[in-house]
């Protein structure tokens, strides 16, 4: 960063030469090594990076509440004309949510579960003895309001369980800016939100930077987010600053080839539908060995040998932008460097081999139509105690759902959509009420476990969190050869075995005797992919696959099952939020609303012409890597409805913008149209 | 809130009927006519037959069963056999000097306990911490029985600053309470222990969420967020154990009670089991048990009045 603009007034806040270290038994992790950025005045800056990149590190530092065995050694954090790192306890208490505030990554389990949000947000006001206790509760009531929470006055007594997941952060919005800070710190604010809720959030974060003259700090890994809500962005890497700049220089004209290569794996930039996803190879470098030369070095396409030896400079452009690489500036100074932004940096894994045109087999290989699974929400006898004749909740409503042989197919939904429900259910997880489950053409519905045990074999199923749902102690090796003991196939060699398998999910073969907390998440989730492969079934379903994954490591994950299906003629049900991913993996698509599917057809024309005014929002409402694709509207506003008060006509009908009399009155039914694609809609667009 | 209550009550009432099947049973499984025990092997037959037919002995075991339910349930369990009192009498005179020395020994061991362990959470590793966790497994693992024996040579035999036995001359407050420290002390003393470890790992627990990160960031004092916030997650398992601990504490006053000769529940039962005085033995139980069960449904209604979520889902 330019000197001068270090000491310019309008620096708010200056993070100068910071370096961190955590103490772990592994030995110094170091965290951050020599990071300087200044947060200007009045701007949104983005902090961004992928995991372990220190981003969040960064943010616990300037609030000086970094974990305990986290030590600083060395740098200064400016604010104003003291040094937030020299500060003490009392000082930075006095500092922390009233001039730095925080809006964190999880409302779920940031806000105390036990006390109500009046009280929670008295007690940030503690520091002003002067005003009375009705004086504080009316600042935060209109606080609430101002956030857009409906009834402040009546919802500030309740608990944080009352609230929906948006309403929460629309909550912690408040509660960060109650005390009216000069610098607001918002840690991952939308990761834990639909897609809807995300681009109500980050419109509510820009009006309120505008109204309040705030400054904000935004840490996040989605870009889209980023380049949406950022006027400023710093991008990390392995814990060092790589490149920072205004957000259209960073997006439109990026300098450090990292900076290039994290932009290009973004599948919500790729317009190019191609089977294959570009990747980042390699993995972040172990930050406990000492580095030499450039941190990026082992993973950069264009390294030289002098990256790997010498530490690149910082070199600026312009007032506000820098980037750390050799081929900037220097001896190695490459003009050609960076190419125009139609050539790709970063090559696809493996061969650019394009999809195999399936062979048009008419057996289905899952069938499901009419399904309805219910669940119980209150006993028999306390309903007859409080009068109530519907004991139960429709998780799952009508649903009718086909997946052929060698085909992918995309059930996307907003949380509580009922789409993993659908899942569980085909997989005999969960008892289902009516309708029909077929697999290759026999009826799977409830049927008893000792019967449906050995169909296991031929579905299997991938599970959400990638670490989560392998057994902590067992080994790389025992988990991938657990399905084999499960279904007592004998006569096979399991070391063997578990070789094959990691080499078909192309992972290192020492990986096999580590333990499951030894494995980066894209490590755990190919352990996930071998696990479901093993016992060569013909249908897997998978729950949110790259939930979890870096961008770099995501196309990895989705090109190793796209080969994986090419090569043995998988069938794939893939149940995600995340639409950018199934638009480049699966054919065809159904959107779940509440428990229906609104809208069903192929991925491309779901995506160019969606028929439901739901499967439009969602569409739109996935933000762009690109600030000068910025959305002026929120194309939704709300949230979904509970399943406990279900509307009577349309389930979207209390949110879509063109929603009719006929729509609230009256359920619309699942029509085809006459290019196969099928909708719920009483007024389906053009 | 209303149906949770009714639905408790009712399965409390099952546990009561159960334990007073069992005891009743047990009663018809011991050897020996329960009118020659009570009346002594010198009875005279005509004697016997008398006391029978008074305590409706000749009938079939099922309607002595009813007999004795509709009985207990207005209130009477029966005569001592011995003085011929009413046994409810009996137990309510001696049922104080138990509550009271069980509220003294959970009293204090709370008031040391759940402090000492919070403050060891806070500052994991700290001397405080290492030598609350040495303490607490010591005085765990030492019986109360040998407590109290011990309190008893050292504060009342050797120092002599503590009366040794008896539960205090009646009507005299200061008295009693004198009387009360060393029992109060032998039985509390292991769950200082306890109340420690368990409030310690349950903080740590807490202080890790995320929901203490914020108050932190919020810049709220470390007082407000460790006893404000942490503690009040971090106390409710901890009411469970305090209320299941309650039926430990019980049987502990048995001991207490025998070595420190005060007149209460536990020593009463000893007293009559050792005497054969059965209609004692089966009232005094089943009085401890209803307490232990009310002890139980009150500590879950207070985990409900801390914790809103629980409060909604009853």
């Amino acid at each position: 960063m330019p000197k001068d603009a270090l000491h310019s007034p309008e620096t708010l806040l200056d993070v100068r030469n910071l370096s961190v270290d955590f103490r772990t038994p592994r030995g110094r992790v170091k965290a951050l090594r020599d990071i300087s950025f200044p947060i200007r005045k009045n701007r949104i800056v983005g902090i961004v990076g992928e995991s372990g990149s220190g981003k969040s590190t960064v943010l616990w530092a300037l609030l000086g509440l970094l974990a305990k065995n986290a030590d600083v050694m060395g740098g200064e954090v400016r604010f104003g004309d003291r040094d937030l790192l020299q500060a003490s306890e009392a000082q930075l208490r006095a500092t922390r949510g009233e001039e730095i505030s925080v809006v964190f990554q999880d409302p779920m389990t940031s806000q105390i579960p036990v006390l109500t949000y009046g009280r929670q947000m008295l007690d940030i006001l503690y520091r002003r003895p002067n005003v009375s206790a009705a004086e504080k509760r009316r600042l935060a009531v209109e606080m609430l309001g101002k956030v857009g929470i409906p009834d402040p006055d009546k919802r500030i007594d309740q608990y944080p369980h009352h609230f929906s997941g948006g309403m929460r952060q629309r909550a912690g919005i408040a509660m960060a800016l109650l005390t009216g800070p000069q610098l607001l710190l918002a840690d991952e604010p939308t990761t834990a939100l639909d897609v809807t809720m995300e681009a109500q959030i980050i419109h509510l974060l820009q009006d309120l930077q505008k109204e309040l003259d705030a400054t904000v700090v935004v840490v996040s890994h989605n870009l889209g987010l980023i380049a949406e809500l950022c006027d400023d962005v710093v991008v990390m890497y392995a814990g060092e600053v790589i490149e920072a700049g205004e957000v259209r220089e960073i997006f439109h004209n990026a300098q450090h080839p990292y900076t290039r290569a994290l932009l290009e794996c973004d599948p919500a930039r790729i317009d190019d539908v191609s089977r294959k996803l570009p990747v980042i190879p390699g993995d972040i470098p172990d930050l406990t060995k000492p580095r030499s030369g450039c941190i990026y070095a082992p993973r950069c396409q264009r390294a030289l040998p002098v990256c790997h030896e010498t530490l690149p400079p910082d070199v600026a452009r312009g007032e506000t932008s820098l980037a750390r690489c050799h081929l900037l500036d220097g001896l190695h100074h490459d003009p050609s460097w960076p190419p125009p932004l139609d050539v790709m940096t970063v090559g696809q894994e493996g061969s650019a081999g394009t999809k195999p045109a399936r062979a048009k087999h008419d057996a289905a290989l899952l069938e499901v139509s009419e399904l309805n699974v219910q669940f119980e929400t209150i006993g028999p006898l306390r309903a007859r105690l409080k009068g109530l004749s519907q004991r139960h909740v429709d998780a799952v409503l009508d649903v009718g759902l086909s997946v052929a042989p060698g085909e992918t197919v995309g059930l996307v939904g907003e949380s509580g959509s009922g789409k993993t429900t659908l899942g569980r259910c085909v997989l005999n997880l969960v008892p289902s009420q009516a309708g029909s489950v077929r697999f290759e053409g026999k009826e799977i519905r409830n049927m008893p476990e000792a019967r449906f045990k050995p169909l296991r074999r031929d579905m299997a199923m991938m599970f959400q969190d990638p670490v989560g749902s392998l057994s902590p102690r067992k080994s790389v090796r025992a988990l991938i050869t657990e399905p084999f003991q499960i279904h007592d196939i004998t006569g096979v060699d399991l070391d063997a075995e578990a070789e094959r398998l990691a080499e078909m999910v192309r992972l290192p073969k020492h990986f096999l005797s580590r333990y499951p907390h030894e494995l980066s998440g894209g490590q755990a989730r190919r352990v996930g992919v071998a696990r479901a492969l093993a016992l060569n079934p013909k249908l897997i379903i998978a729950d949110e696959p790259t939930a979890g994954l870096d961008v770099s490591v995501q196309g990895e994950i989705l090109n190793l099952m796209a080969d994986l299906q090419a090569e043995h003629g998988l069938g794939y049900l893939i149940i995600t939020h995340n639409l950018p991913v199934v638009r480049h993996i699966a054919d065809r698509l159904a959107i779940m609303y509440l428990g229906r599917i609104v809208e069903e057809g192929r991925t491309d024309e779901v995506f160019a012409r969606p028929v439901h005014p739901y499967t439009r929002a969602l569409v739109e409402g996935v933000p762009q890597p690109d600030p000068d694709r910025r959305r002026v509207h929120v194309s939704i506003s709300g949230e979904v409805p509970s399943l406990l008060n279900r509307p009577k006509g349309c389930d979207f009908a209390g949110r879509c913008p063109f929603a009719q009399d006929r729509c609230r009155a009256e359920k619309p039914p699942h029509v085809t149209m006459a290019d196969g694609r099928r909708h719920a809609c009483h007024f389906p667009l053009g | 809130m209303l149906y949770y209550l009714t639905k408790r009550l009712g399965l409390s009432a099952v546990v009561i009927g159960l334990v007073v099947l069992v005891l009743f049973s047990l009663l018809h499984f011991i050897p020996g006519d329960p009118a020659t025990i009570a009346l002594g092997p010198r009875a005279t037959e005509e004697a016997i037959a008398r006391y029978a037919e008074k305590m409706h002995l000749n009938e079939p075991v099922w309607r002595q069963f009813l007999i004795y339910i509709g009985n207990a349930l207005t209130g009477d369990l029966g005569l001592d056999v011995f003085s011929d009192r009413p046994v409810t009498a009996i137990i309510m005179e001696r049922i104080c000097f138990t509550l009271a020395l069980v509220g003294a020994g959970m009293g204090w061991a709370m008031l040391l306990g759940i402090p000492l362990g919070c403050l060891a959470a806070v500052k994991p590793n700290s001397w405080l911490d290492r030598v609350t966790g040495v303490l607490s497994v010591g005085t765990i693992a030492v019986p109360s029985f040998l407590v109290s024996i011990w309190a008893l040579l050292i504060f009342a035999v050797q120092l002599r600053w503590l009366p040794a036995i008896g539960a205090g001359e009646p009507g005299q407050i200061g008295d009693q309470l004198m009387h009360l420290i060393l029992p109060a002390f032998a039985i509390g003393l292991s769950w200082v222990g306890y109340l420690a470890r368990m409030v310690r790992a349950s903080m740590l627990e807490v202080m890790g969420e995320n929901y203490i990160r914020s108050a932190r960031a919020f810049g709220l004092q470390p007082r407000r967020v460790i006893f404000g916030y942490a503690l009040r997650v971090a106390i409710l398992p901890t009411i469970t154990l305090i209320g299941m601990g309650f039926g430990g504490m019980i049987s502990s006053t048995v001991f207490a009670e025998i070595i420190f000769a005060r007149p209460g529940l536990g020593k009463l039962i000893f007293d009559a089991v050792m005497a054969r005085n059965f209609p004692i033995v089966q009232g005094a139980v089943l009085v401890a048990t209803g307490l232990y069960i009310l002890v139980v449904l009150f500590s879950d209604i207070l985990i409900a009045w801390f914790d809103p979520r629980v409060r909604e889902s009853l």
